[in-house]
């Protein structure tokens, strides 16, 4: 490979580096405003401001880094139609005594299903496995393309129900 | 302009940045776009859908592409989707098809505002410039090609077009809009969206415009002309009952003038008035969405044949209700039940009485079979019951009301299979059967006597007029290409007519004179009619705010008339499609917009075609290319200018067989608050 080349590949590299976080955190904030919007569609839905609590394991990396992405997507408050999203930051093994919160997002590996079932919390994730397997209620992804996934179990552990224009738009499993 | 992933998305997230909660139990197209980032319809099977999953095939006109077209009406604006014809016949009347099989009065199209009928029932047409809707207050234009009768019933063969307003109870816009422009024309208009406490909100709009008619170099008779002028007013109320529940009031009327293409091919100058009232209650239930409503359209027109002016009067009466639920995660129904009221008394010659009811029951399954595969079956079964009251006129033939005893029994269906293989990738395959009753007046209640020195022809209605069947079956695949923001897409589509509807001529009476009766001409189902085609469309944007589209769109026509009928006698009953039928047309759009300017272009392209003369003889057409544009600057407190034009590449223009095509140009002032 000549020098133009290496530098050519070693400056495409840099590029790539510094455009992926910003990618990440945009699509980031993509999938919390459809999770937003969507909650609008909860029979007695929320309006107005929700705190969102953005639920994460400690010991797992990944989970911190993604509750940071959220939390900073979200920053002093985020617009989704009908509701303003605020972030507050919830360790895993804080949900069964949280209150004031409106909605959990849950971060990728983390499973807070019987806290959150106890406590009627309606809870949302990025990954759409959390939704099939019952560890969340509702999972949202914007790329390539919105995709909403609900479960009809756990959504109705929690009590939540979806207004019938809704549903007939999302995947339920 | 086009449909529009893109702009449609954007525009509305710009405008209701600050959406109410979605808490009604009618579809909030725009939640429910914003969230998905595309549009929304309801139009392909009942049930809200994504328009990248819809088992149809169809094009959404935005909001942002309304605008950005530059254009005063309708027709003008669904020419530029791909596949639709246009006969422009003048500065305001219109015949807008889709794939062929257009001609003066074109019966093939359904025409909804908002659901509602707003396509004139008695002779199955559109005048658009009746409908009583303003450009600023359509959130988006939904094209469907091919038939829907299983979902939308009678008269939706060759496509249909639902236009959807913005919501009274979810969006808010406020615009009042000033155009002048060369050809005397001058318009205004005003759509305010408004709140009454919580619980009540309307949509008020209001226009009116006036316009010289295209000047006559075709030789038309000049009492067939007139300057087109029109009036319109609607009303459209929302009442949140309670949590689901909210009630939906809306009333419509309009006032007027055009310059008329019949279906004989000759020009009427005609003026209508129309009026609508409708009312419906949709409820989110433990049963799913529930809707129940009823409506009134009437109608008052008065045409001219020859001399003579023709009064029409038309009212009908639809009440239906349906319900749509979900059982399972995977399977959506729709039931419904509708009957109409279609009742108009015979004019000129009065004296009679002909009205209909149809009941009608349809279903529609939709089955999510895998995350990639979905069907869609839908079936619509309509019985129609005709009647026949009164006198009739002397010398006539057909003179028992016992012949209009009659009752019509068909089945539509909508059959769709859609694959979804990667996020990118649809592929969609349909089959559909429609059908196009014959209106009140090819059964009779046109009753018209012509006295010439050398002849007397009536025209009487034919009561054992057969329905067209219009069966389409078509293959479509749409493929997204994120890394150069576009999409493509192509169909390849075969359609077969049986039955068509042709026109009653003077030059093959359907009734020789008598002792006792006069020469009379009816209409006449005159055989069956074939047509294949494919269409190629693509669009997208680049950096910068550029934005492009493009479409191509062949068809193929071939007409079976009845053993011994020659394609020159189907010319006089208007109904020689396969020489009416431009076998291409296309459309090449390019724009670019920013903070503070807007700039687009179109070109449109339609091939050699044949009209017919007022004398039912063949007159080529010549292909032609016309150019459209518009721009426009945006000032502080959303006030804009815009500068459009239509038919800018000469100043007149052979579009079709009559008046030549006009430039016009025109400077627009809106302001938005």
């Amino acid at each position: 490979m000549s020098n133009r080349n290496n530098r050519s590949a070693v400056a495409l590299c840099a590029l790539v580096l510094a455009a992926a976080p910003l990618s990440a955190r945009a699509d980031m904030a993509k999938d919390v405003q459809i999770a937003g919007r969507a909650l609008t569609f909860l029979e007695n839905g929320p309006t107005g401001k929700i705190v969102l609590g953005v639920v994460f394991d400690p010991s797992k990396p990944a989970s911190v880094a993604e509750k940071n992405a959220v939390v900073a997507a979200i920053g002093g408050g985020m617009s989704a139609g009908a509701v303003t999203l605020m972030a507050r930051p919830v360790e895993a093994s804080a949900v069964p005594g949280l209150s004031g919160v409106g909605a959990l997002y849950v971060t990728t590996g983390v499973n807070v299903a019987a806290a959150a079932k106890a406590k009627k919390l309606i809870t949302i994730g990025s990954d759409t496995a959390c939704a099939t397997s019952g560890a969340c209620v509702m999972s949202v992804s914007s790329e390539p393309k919105v995709e909403i996934v609900v479960n009809r179990a756990a959504a109705a552990a929690v009590g939540a129900v979806f207004k019938a224009a809704f549903r007939m738009m999302i995947r339920e499993v | 302009m086009k449909k529009t992933l893109f702009a449609a998305a954007s525009v509305g997230a710009c405008l209701f940045a600050a959406a109410p909660a979605a808490n009604a139990q009618s579809v909030y197209y725009g939640a429910l776009e914003q969230m998905f980032g595309e549009p929304v319809t309801t139009s392909a099977t009942g049930s809200p859908q994504r328009s990248t999953e819809v088992p149809v095939n169809m094009d959404i006109i935005s909001a942002a592409d309304i605008k950005r077209s530059g254009a005063t009406d309708l027709p003008t604006i669904l020419s530029r989707v791909a596949g639709v014809d246009l006969l422009q016949a003048g500065a305001a009347g219109a015949d807008v098809g889709i794939r062929g099989y257009n001609q003066g009065m074109s019966p093939r199209l359904l025409v909804l505002i908002n659901g509602r009928q707003v396509y004139l029932d008695h002779y199955g047409y559109t005048a658009w410039a009746t409908l009583p809707v303003q450009l600023e207050e359509i959130r988006q234009i939904e094209v469907v090609k091919g038939p829907n009768s299983a979902l939308f019933g009678f008269n939706a063969v060759s496509g249909v077009v639902n236009i959807i307003t913005y919501s009274p109870q979810y969006d808010d816009i406020k615009v009042a809009t000033v155009r002048a422009g060369t050809g005397g024309h001058a318009e205004a208009s005003l759509v305010d969206t408004f709140h009454l406490g919580n619980r009540f909100s309307g949509r008020f709009s209001a226009g009116a415009a006036q316009m010289d008619e295209w000047k006559n170099t075709a030789g038309v008779a000049a009492y067939s002309l007139q300057d087109p002028a029109r009036v319109s007013a609607n009303l459209d109320t929302v009442t949140q009952l309670n949590a689901k529940t909210e009630l939906r009031v809306e009333g419509s009327w309009s006032n007027v003038l055009v310059s008329d293409l019949n279906s004989g091919n000759s020009y009427s100058p005609t003026k209508y008035v129309t009026s609508s009232i409708k009312a419906g209650v949709a409820s989110d239930t433990r049963f799913g969405a529930a809707e129940v409503s009823a409506y009134q359209n009437k109608l008052s027109a008065k045409s001219r044949a020859g001399d003579q002016a023709i009064p029409y009067d038309n009212k009908i009466t639809v009440v239906s209700a349906r319900d749509l639920f979900k059982l399972g995660a995977k399977h959506t129904f729709r039931v419904g039940a509708e009957y109409r009221h279609n009742q108009s008394h015979t004019q000129p010659i009065t004296g009679g009485t002909i009205s209909y009811d149809v009941l009608a029951v349809s279903g529609m399954w939709n089955w999510a079979v895998t995350d990639q595969l979905t069907t869609t079956v839908a079936v619509r079964h309509d019985t129609l019951d005709l009647e026949r009251k009164g006198t009739f006129p002397t010398q006539y033939v057909l003179t028992d009301n016992a012949n209009w005893d009659r009752t019509i029994k068909e089945t539509s269906y909508n059959l769709g299979v859609v694959y979804r293989p990667s996020n990118f990738d649809t592929l969609r395959l349909t089959a559909a059967r429609g059908v196009q009753v014959p209106t009140l007046v090819d059964l009779g209640s046109t009753q018209l006597k012509v006295v010439t020195p050398s002849f007397t022809l009536g025209i009487v209605g034919n009561p054992f007029l057969k329905p067209a069947i219009v069966t389409n079956y078509e293959l479509g695949y749409d493929r997204v290409l994120p890394s150069l923001n576009a999409k493509l897409g192509v169909a390849v589509f075969a359609q077969k007519t049986v039955d068509i509807k042709g026109q009653p001529t003077l030059r093959a009476p359907d009734y020789l004179p008598t002792a006792t009766t006069i020469m009379l001409a009816s209409f006449r189902n005159v055989g069956d009619s074939k047509m294949k085609g494919v269409e190629l469309k693509a669009s997208g944007q680049f950096a910068g705010g550029y934005h492009w589209s493009g479409d191509y769109t062949w068809t193929d026509v071939d007409d079976e008339p009845p053993a011994g009928v020659t394609l020159a006698s189907l010319a006089t009953r208007s109904a020689a499609f396969s020489k009416t039928t431009p076998a291409y047309r296309g459309n090449v759009a390019f724009g670019r917009e920013n903070q503070k300017w807007s700039v687009d272009g179109f070109l449109h392209y339609v091939s050699d075609f044949d009209g017919y003369s007022s004398a039912g003889t063949f007159v080529p057409v010549k292909g032609y290319v016309t150019l459209a544009g518009r721009i426009a600057r945006q000032f502080d407190k959303d006030f804009t200018v815009a500068l459009s034009g239509q038919n800018l590449l000469k100043a007149r223009q052979t579009q079709m067989v009559g008046l030549e095509a006009e430039r016009r140009v025109y400077l627009t002032l809106s302001k938005s608050w």
